[in-house]
């Protein structure tokens, strides 16, 4: 009995504990699916996570090619702008390249940098290089001599680089400058191709973008155009400096013919001073001897030998006045002219000019008229010199000035001078004469001049007269209707007295 | 008699009278005869075997270390062509200069002991502050080397160092000693004295999506990554765009997205640029990548970048505990330069602001920068980064 109840309670007890163990079974497998579903979830949000990761990636990769591309171009631009303003402060072609050589280097970051130029003789030339080795560069310019494709393609303005080249081009200037990526532009001018730049970098670390394609091609433009500007100004100083040099060569062809003239005007005045004295002595004794018959101690004279002698007389006379002028302009030119300075009343001077000439006026019935400042002060001039140009130049108005004319004498006063102007209603004076006016002997050819005699050294003397007195003398004049000349005499005394010296 | 410092930059056409004026300038400005120690960076623009006769000419055969940079980083500007030399003198700060050649021929262990050896017999018997090396950056497996210089010089004792670079062709960096030009070598000096060293380093880049672990890696190169080729980590990210990573090696792909290596004990992770992709779908690094190591793409812009510089500063300014330093050193990876581009020296200007505008800055644009990664236990270990800013600092 006891051992059936106790296999009985064995059953039970063993049921139990198989429920019980069922039961915490049951429990577990609910944990363990709770927690491989949490596991699973865990691993999936993982993967979304790596998935957002991925996709940040990606973003990132993009805003940092952008922000380098940004970057690049900021710095190309500053760059660009450093080396233009270096290149563009100067106009000689060396400087530009020297200057060049240092920023390219240091400024725009690549490792190889080259600037080839056409010389005059359509060689090419390298003017500024950085990275190459020498016989790099005689490898590049021969390859670039003997196959033109490349030139001819960047003549027509393209600019080449490794992001946008076609590959046979790419491949091409890839190994004839041993790099891995590249830039080259065309250095144009108005004129067409004058050459090219390259810049490039062998580092696969150091790729080119778009960005430095357009860097280059502005910068090739700069440069294109700096050295048009410092050709265009060579041209101009080259050519300035040949005006120079011809200037300078007629300067000194002139100051030699002018020297010779001043030879030859001193000659021609010592010559004339010379004949002129040995023409006065035998002058004064032609004239005595004629004053002489004419008295009739050594006789009497008839009628006719008597007109014949005082036509002598007045001959000798007139070449007595000629000689004198002569005279008178040869000491003034050669500054042997003894000037008697002294104080002046300018305008008593004009009134006795006008007593001593009014017979001849009122012949002609000339209307005479004056018109003198009042301030004017007392002169400092030697009177009589001053006063054969007053006659010079009055007597000549009377003589130019047609029946009931007037003639009319002007004194201003300014500053440092007086102006005089002797007017005339005369028959004027054509301007080609105007020029001649003033030249020893020239005659004006009028029908006045035709029947009157004159020397024509009046003028000139006149001129001289006033010259000495370190002032000046011209005319205007307009035909039919009238002349003027004019003179100007300084006021102050030291003016005077420079001019004296000077000429001494 | 007082630390003195001159620091002096050329960048004339003619490579001797860069050297000279360099080195003139440096020495100007140095105000004494007496020199201690001269660095010098200079871009591959000039020879070296051509200007370091110059310099060491000129600064009386000072001795002298230094290597090739992408750019000169000075305190005013960052130079991209240029010779730039720094010259000490002080009675303080003591420096014992070696050099090792043939390195990629030799036990990297060993020829690391010898450089290490023969700059601690250089430096005398002096309070050690730090180790500072230059070596050829094409040599892609820096770990042995390393391990020999920790070895001499102990384990938590700072290892700063950087790769020589070039002009981006990864093909003409040297190092300098004396007025040697060198390649395939290493050119150190152990700086100490009576002086305090403070180093900081980061990068200033983050973990992007999912963890993966590299299944095979041997040495240098990744070959699978979660099963699968190890270029399909970037092709699942980059898509079509990362067929670049094979055309344009070193290119911007492999700056803006390196990979980032987890290091157990590290706040942050181990940058490792993608400098070449096999046939087979491998990724080559610059140095090992252990295999089982959880690997990250990761991802960076400028702003975190100038942001690791100023935590770098820090974390050196910190650890000089409040002394003002006489000079600042910045090794800076190449990368960078080429990712901040425009606003690079804006970076510099963030490290001035940290130790005032009137210390010094002399700094290089390196391939590989070595320094001891940001760890718990600092100082501990050096390693060969990618995409870091190193900032030295000498009090």
């Amino acid at each position: 009995m006891d051992n059936t109840l106790f296999i009985l309670l064995s059953f039970v007890l063993l049921f139990v504990i198989i429920v019980v163990f069922a039961l915490l079974l049951i429990k577990k497998s609910d944990t363990i699916s709770i927690l491989t579903g949490t596991l699973n979830k865990l691993k999936t949000s993982f993967n979304d996570l790596d998935e957002q990761a991925k996709l940040i990636v990606k973003t990132d990769l993009e805003l940092n090619r952008a922000q380098e591309e940004l970057d690049k171009r900021i710095g190309g631009l500053e760059s660009l702008q450093k080396i233009s303003r270096l290149i563009s402060t100067t106009l000689d072609e060396d400087e530009i390249f020297h200057r060049l050589d240092i920023a390219l280097k240091s400024d725009l970051g690549f490792e190889k940098n080259l600037i080839l130029i056409y010389d005059k003789e359509k060689r090419i030339r390298v003017r500024s290089e950085d990275g190459f080795s020498q016989d790099e560069l005689r490898f590049i310019v021969s390859n670039l001599e003997k196959d033109s494709s490349l030139i001819a393609a960047l003549g027509e303005g393209h600019t080449f680089s490794s992001v946008t080249s076609p590959a046979q081009r790419k491949e091409l200037i890839v190994g004839l400058f041993n790099v891995e990526h590249f830039v080259i532009s065309p250095v144009l001018t108005q004129n067409g191709i004058i050459g090219m730049m390259f810049v490039g970098n062998r580092s696969n670390a150091l790729s080119i973008t778009e960005g430095d394609e357009e860097l280059i091609s502005i910068l090739a433009n700069q440069i294109g155009q700096s050295l048009e500007n410092a050709r265009l100004f060579e041209q101009v100083f080259t050519s300035s400096q040949q005006l120079e040099t011809k200037i300078q060569d007629r300067t000194k062809q002139l100051a030699t013919a002018l020297e010779e003239v001043q030879k030859i005007s001193k000659t021609k005045t010592e010559f004339i001073s010379a004949v002129s004295h040995e023409l006065r002595t035998p002058l004064t004794s032609i004239k005595g001897y004629a004053a002489i018959l004419m008295t009739g101690k050594l006789g009497a004279i008839p009628d006719e030998v008597k007109a014949r002698l005082e036509k002598i007389n007045t001959h000798s006379d007139n070449l007595v006045k000629l000689i004198n002028d002569l005279l008178d302009i040869s000491r003034i030119e050669s500054g042997r002219a003894e000037m008697n300075y002294g104080k002046c009343n300018l305008l008593a001077m004009i009134e006795n000019i006008n007593d001593l000439l009014t017979p001849q006026m009122k012949e002609k019935n000339i209307t005479w008229k004056t018109e003198l400042a009042a301030n004017i002060p007392e002169m400092f001039l030697d009177s009589s010199q001053i006063e054969r140009v007053f006659i010079n130049l009055v007597g000549n108005a009377v003589k130019f000035t047609p029946i009931d004319g007037t003639i009319q004498i002007k004194a201003e006063l300014d500053a440092e001078k007086v102006t005089i102007t002797v007017s005339d209603t005369g028959i004027g004076i054509k301007e080609e004469d105007i020029l001649k006016l003033f030249d020893e002997f020239y005659r004006v050819e009028n029908e006045i001049n035709l029947n009157v005699k004159g020397t024509g050294l009046g003028l000139p003397l006149a001129k001289k007269i006033v010259e000495a007195h370190n002032g000046q003398l011209w005319v205007t004049s307009i035909v039919t209707e009238g002349t003027n000349f004019h003179f100007t005499l300084p006021t102050k005394k030291e003016d005077v007295i420079k001019k004296e010296s000077l000429e001494t | 008699m007082p630390t003195n410092i001159g620091i002096g930059f050329s960048q004339d056409r003619d490579v001797e009278l860069a050297a000279q004026s360099a080195a003139f300038l440096s020495k100007s400005n140095l105000g004494t005869d007496k020199i201690d120690f001269t660095l010098v960076f200079s871009t591959v623009h000039y020879p070296s075997q051509q200007s370091l006769p110059v310099i060491r000419k000129v600064l009386n055969n000072t001795k002298l270390i230094g290597c090739s940079t992408a750019g000169v980083i000075l305190s005013d500007s960052i130079q991209a062509h240029g010779i730039g030399v720094l010259t000490v003198s002080s009675d303080d700060i003591f420096f014992g200069t070696g050099s090792v050649n043939d390195i990629a021929s030799q036990d990297p262990h060993q020829a690391a002991s010898f450089l290490a050896k023969k700059s601690l017999s250089d430096f005398g018997q002096h309070n050690r502050g730090t180790f500072l090396f230059f070596i050829d950056g094409e040599l892609k497996n820096n770990s042995s080397f390393l391990k020999g210089l920790q070895d001499i010089f102990g384990n938590v004792f700072p290892i700063v160092g950087a790769g020589s670079s070039d002009d981006f062709l990864f093909e003409n960096s040297f190092q300098c000693f004396e007025d040697k030009s060198l390649n395939d070598s290493a050119v150190g000096t152990l700086i100490g004295g009576n002086c305090h060293v403070g180093v900081g380093t980061r990068h200033g880049w983050r973990p992007l999506g999912k963890p993966r672990i590299i299944d095979e890696s041997e040495g240098n190169i990744i070959k699978r990554i979660d099963g699968q080729k190890a270029i399909n980590l970037y092709e699942s990210y980059l898509g079509q765009d990362a067929k670049e990573l094979q055309h344009n090696k070193r290119g911007a792909l492999a700056i803006l997205y390196p990979l980032g290596i987890h290091v157990e004990g590290t706040k942050e992770y181990l940058l490792k640029n993608a400098i070449d992709i096999l046939p087979d779908g491998s990724i080559v690094c610059q140095g090992d990548v252990p295999r089982g190591s959880e690997v990250h793409i990761m991802i960076g812009n400028k702003d975190s970048c100038k942001q690791a510089a100023v935590e770098a500063a820090q974390e050196a300014q910190n650890a000089l505990l409040g002394k003002q330093p006489k000079l600042i050193l910045i090794i800076e990876s190449m990368a960078r330069l080429k990712l901040l581009g425009r606003s690079a020296f804006a970076e510099i200007n963030q490290i001035k602001e940290i130790f005032g505008h009137s210390v010094p800055i002399f700094g290089m644009y390196s391939n590989g920068e070595i320094s001891p990664f940001q760890t718990i236990e600092k100082f501990k270990h050096p390693h060969l980064l990618n995409e870091s800013i190193i900032v030295l600092g000498i009090a």
